[in-house]
């Protein structure tokens, strides 16, 4: 069944369904909040509340449309508000030396190498726009048209603004290499 | 060739999105004779290689478990809902409540004075039981799960609501940091709305509320409830560039309904 199938029927009041959706987008809605906000129990929180409003507003899901676009769109309006607060509240966004150990939990078998943590702390420094569109496009291997359709904009905006982010990424990665 | 065109054409010889014309170009200009250009590829190459294989991260078993409890909760409201509005079901359960009234009316004088007391002992403490859950629920700072079941059980389990209760959710429909927390403590509220108070309150919060969904969410409410003193907010809000079209767009449309 696609995920259209699915979301159709949770519109439609069945909702046990949405537990499908769960299991298909957990993971990877968790993966993305993580790199967005670099710190895994806020991650958890907030991939909550996607599936939260995936609940309630599942009137608004539009017949038809890209469950995947839909429900990145959701996460990316979580994640802004998200950072409006954080900003409001004046506290420091990320701070790129604890990175290491927000990210690292015990449970992990997989431990990060010094190149990973490198990354992580360079694509920390850039802003959450180019961050984003490096975590879609290259962690999670979306396709460029993916991308266009969840930002509603186009390919080729897409694809010059991935260029500029990995661009910048590469300047933080070798200048912090050098420290 | 800029320095941004040339990491462009770079990034797509790593990524294989070049023609072999234009690979066999990249070689022969770039990388066999340009040590700069050579540098800066393998720079790219290394930051793009160290992100296709980053590791994944494994959110916790909480998740889970949170998200079955949040999804129960929602069908049983979902079913509640449905029973008493939606299907004919609706009189079937008014017979069953007048059913128990004339018994409970009977009872009352057949039972002696002190089986009555304690009865309504029983039911007062569980009334209060409820109230201190949701209460523990929603000054749990430190989960905004465990707020969102507590404003959940406020909709679903309480249904008269003492200044305590009122005070609370008011609190935190204007302060949690959780917008759908908010939203939740709106819901709760607005089954509250025959005190006067509560109605002021959403109406005062359609100006500090920043969500667009809570804002449209406070809209839609305040219309159906058509809350005094509304329209001045609204034609407030069609007139403030800073929202989001869509919130204009409902103002408008309450508007519509309440003229």
């Amino acid at each position: 069944m696609t995920d259209e199938m699915i979301m159709e029927a949770v519109k439609n009041g069945d909702l046990q369904q949405a537990s499908l959706l769960f299991e298909r987008y957990h993971k990877r809605i968790f993966n993305f909040l993580a790199r967005m906000t670099m710190d895994r129990t806020v991650a958890e929180d907030l991939t909550q509340n996607v599936f939260v409003r995936l609940l309630k507003y599942r009137n608004s899901y539009r017949e038809g449309a890209r469950f995947q676009s839909w429900i990145y769109q959701v996460a990316r309006n979580i994640f802004s508000d998200h950072y409006q607060d954080v900003k409001n509240q004046r506290r420091g966004f990320i701070d790129v030396e604890k990175i290491e150990g927000i990210m690292a939990d015990s449970d992990d078998t997989v431990m990060m190498d010094e190149r990973e943590e490198l990354l992580h702390k360079s694509l920390a420094r850039l802003d959450p726009d180019q961050r984003e569109l490096l975590i879609l496009t290259r962690f999670q291997h979306m396709k460029y048209e993916e991308v266009a359709s969840i930002m509603d904009t186009t390919v080729a905006n897409v694809k010059v603004r991935v260029h500029r982010a990995i661009g910048k990424l590469r300047e933080y990665y070798f200048e912090m290499e050098r420290i | 060739m800029d320095r941004e065109k040339l990491e462009a054409l770079l990034i797509d010889y790593i990524d294989g999105n070049l023609s072999p014309e234009e690979r066999a170009m990249v070689e022969q200009e770039y990388l066999k004779s340009n040590k700069d250009a050579y540098r800066l590829y393998e720079q790219l190459k290394e930051v793009i290689q160290v992100m296709n294989r980053a590791s994944q991260f494994e959110p916790s078993t909480r998740l889970r478990t949170d998200f079955d409890k949040v999804l129960q909760t929602e069908i049983a409201g979902n079913e509640r809902g449905k029973t008493v509005w939606f299907t004919p079901a609706f009189y079937r359960v008014a017979a069953t409540v007048a059913l128990i009234a004339v018994a409970g009316a009977v009872g009352f004088l057949l039972n002696e004075q002190r089986q009555h007391a304690a009865q309504l002992a029983a039911a007062q403490e569980e009334i209060l039981k409820t109230k201190k859950q949701m209460m523990d629920l929603l000054n749990n700072q430190s989960s905004a799960s465990q707020r969102l079941m507590g404003a959940t059980v406020a909709y679903n389990d309480i249904a008269h609501a003492d200044a305590d209760i009122i005070k609370v959710l008011i609190r935190t429909m204007n302060d949690d940091e959780n917008s759908n927390v908010r939203l939740a403590a709106i819901e709760a509220l607005a089954k509250f709305n025959d005190q006067p108070h509560v109605r002021q309150a959403l109406i005062s919060a359609l100006s500090t509320q920043k969500d667009p969904v809570v804002q449209i969410a406070l809209i839609r409410l305040l219309v159906d409830m058509r809350a005094k003193g509304l329209k001045k907010e609204l034609e407030q809000i069609t007139t403030d560039d800073s929202l989001l079209p869509a919130v204009k767009d409902e103002a408008h449309a309450g508007l519509l309904k309440l003229s």
